[in-house]
């Protein structure tokens, strides 16, 4: 218990600690305001975009951009990965090949979506969809490894069909580790949105912090770096107090 | 069905090949024969590899063997069917995400079992076994004996007159495993099913059993067939008997090579 309390009061004290040099570092002179301001005006900056009606159509647009890819590329991946994985000539077929498609870095393909979808809506969630499938599809390889051959064998002892080996044994055997790729999924799936509208687009969150960054508006920059991580965290932190409730489900 | 009900096991010129379509097979189980009557506790031991688990599987309707024939109950086993025969596999066998009592009432959800029958069936079934306070407990709550007695109970919610239990007690520790095992002595005294019990313990298997079949290494066959004779109820010091020494021993001479 006493373990536990000092452990989350290292982890208090160091974000403390951070913001704190954060606030003090430019206003003393310690760092160039220009380039850092005090955290006190990044939070200015953000209480003034939460204020302004001309913030939400961006950070709308992000938002639906990332939740379609996110609705696409989940469900897609995780069927692709369930397929390939069940099926031993699939298996020894197309597993090596999405390992190496994971291993190249999804932006230099970039401009390549820009020529062929432009860079509106369906440019960033094709895009969003590219940088993401291949993670859920891996992640329902390890999904579909985790079901356990002894549960396989007690179901069918007790003369299961296969509809029902599907939902009361694959289904919930997976579960912990498809939440995993639920997870990965939006992480991966929110950097390859923003990633897309900080290279080219007309709104959304990256066109603004792009457009910030070029024109030195670094209060306003922090400002949206704060609320990004924000989500991310908060959205990361949920699925994953999830998995942790069905940790004892890997048994 | 009548004649399904009966309790017998009756295996004849039971022969298993693995690999068998592919031309060049192995050799697994070889000329089996052996009938248990109504009631009686049979253990099968052998070296490892020698296909008892294997064997086991194919009396529960698991797996095909190659040529000859089972009946449980009288009828021949082709298929899973657990009204007939229960099964009870290792320790982790139960679903980590269902309660000890869903557990017991999976079989019984299969066959759409309205939840009012099955949770007065699975509760019994718990009482059985002695575990009706934690019915509402997971697995992982639970300790390995406790998890087994899970399994003992959910192979005899459909009260079968047959029960199969591959190695049951394996990964237990020594002292729980002789618990169990006398844990499992009480329900069959109680339930009056036929058991045959795979065990690669030889003295779990005098302990436990009226009769012991022992197997000889691959191709399986069935080379000893051992009458216990000691008396029931037993107790710990029956192991130290002249007689259970005298049974271990000619066992052992079997299997040693």
């Amino acid at each position: 218990m006493l373990r536990f309390r000092s452990i989350w009061f290292a982890r208090l004290a160091i974000i403390l600690a951070f913001f704190a040099l954060w606030e003090i570092a430019p206003r003393v002179g310690l760092m160039n305001e220009r380039l850092l301001p005090p955290l006190s005006d990044v939070i200015a900056a953000l209480i003034g975009l939460l204020g302004s009606a001309s913030f939400y159509p961006h950070l709308g647009t992000t938002l639906f951009q990332t939740l379609l890819a996110f609705l696409i590329a989940v469900p897609a991946g995780a069927i692709l990965g369930i397929l390939i994985a069940e099926n031993r000539f699939a298996s020894e077929v197309f597993k090596p090949l999405v390992f190496f498609i994971f291993s190249i870095p999804k932006s230099i393909f970039l401009p390549m979506f820009i020529l062929a979808f432009g860079i509106g809506l369906t440019q960033k969630v094709a895009f969003g969809v590219f940088s993401t499938i291949f993670i859920v599809m891996m992640t329902a390889f390890a999904a579909i490894a985790s079901v356990k051959e002894e549960h396989l064998r007690v179901a069918r002892s007790y003369g299961a069909s296969t509809m029902q080996v599907v939902l009361r044994v694959y289904l919930p055997s997976m579960t912990p580790v498809l939440l995993e790729a639920v997870r990965l999924a939006m992480i991966f799936n929110f950097t390859g949105i923003l990633l897309a509208e900080m290279y080219a687009s007309r709104r959304g969150l990256g066109n603004l912090i792009g457009t910030w960054g070029m024109s030195f508006q670094l209060d306003q920059l922090l400002a949206a770096i704060i609320l990004i991580s924000g989500l991310s965290i908060v959205f990361n932190e949920t699925i994953r107090a999830l998995e942790l409730r069905l940790e004892h489900w890997r048994g | 069905m009548p004649a399904a009900t009966d309790g017998t096991v009756a295996v004849s010129s039971l022969s298993h090949t693995y690999g068998a379509e592919s031309g060049e097979g192995t050799l697994a189980l070889q000329d089996i024969d052996f009938s248990v009557a109504k009631g009686r506790f049979v253990s099968i031991v052998g070296p490892s590899g020698c296909g008892k688990s294997s064997l086991l599987m194919m009396l529960a309707g698991l797996r095909h063997p190659t040529s000859g024939e089972i009946l449980c109950g009288g009828a021949p086993v082709k298929k899973p069917d657990p009204e007939r025969i229960g099964v009870v596999f290792q320790e982790a066998s139960l679903f980590p995400w269902l309660s000890a009592r869903k557990n017991v009432e999976f079989p019984l959800s299969l066959r759409g079992v309205p939840q009012k029958v099955r949770t007065e069936k699975a509760l019994h079934a718990l009482e059985l076994v002695g575990l009706k306070d934690f019915a509402e407990r997971l697995p992982h709550e639970l300790s390995g004996g406790m998890k087994q007695r899970v399994s003992i109970a959910r192979g005899l919610v459909q009260d079968p007159q047959i029960l199969m239990m591959d190695e049951p007690f394996a990964a237990l520790d020594e002292q729980t495993r002789f618990s169990m095992g006398d844990e499992l002595l009480r329900i069959w005294d109680e339930t009056h099913k036929t058991i045959l019990f795979v065990t690669h313990s030889l003295s779990e298997a005098l302990y436990l059993s009226d009769e012991v079949l022992v197997m000889s290494a691959r191709p399986g066959r069935i080379i000893d067939r051992i009458e216990v004779d000691l008396p029931r109820p037993r107790t710990f010091e029956v192991m130290s008997s002249p007689r259970f020494v005298e049974l271990r021993e000619r066992i052992w001479q079997q299997i040693r090579h």
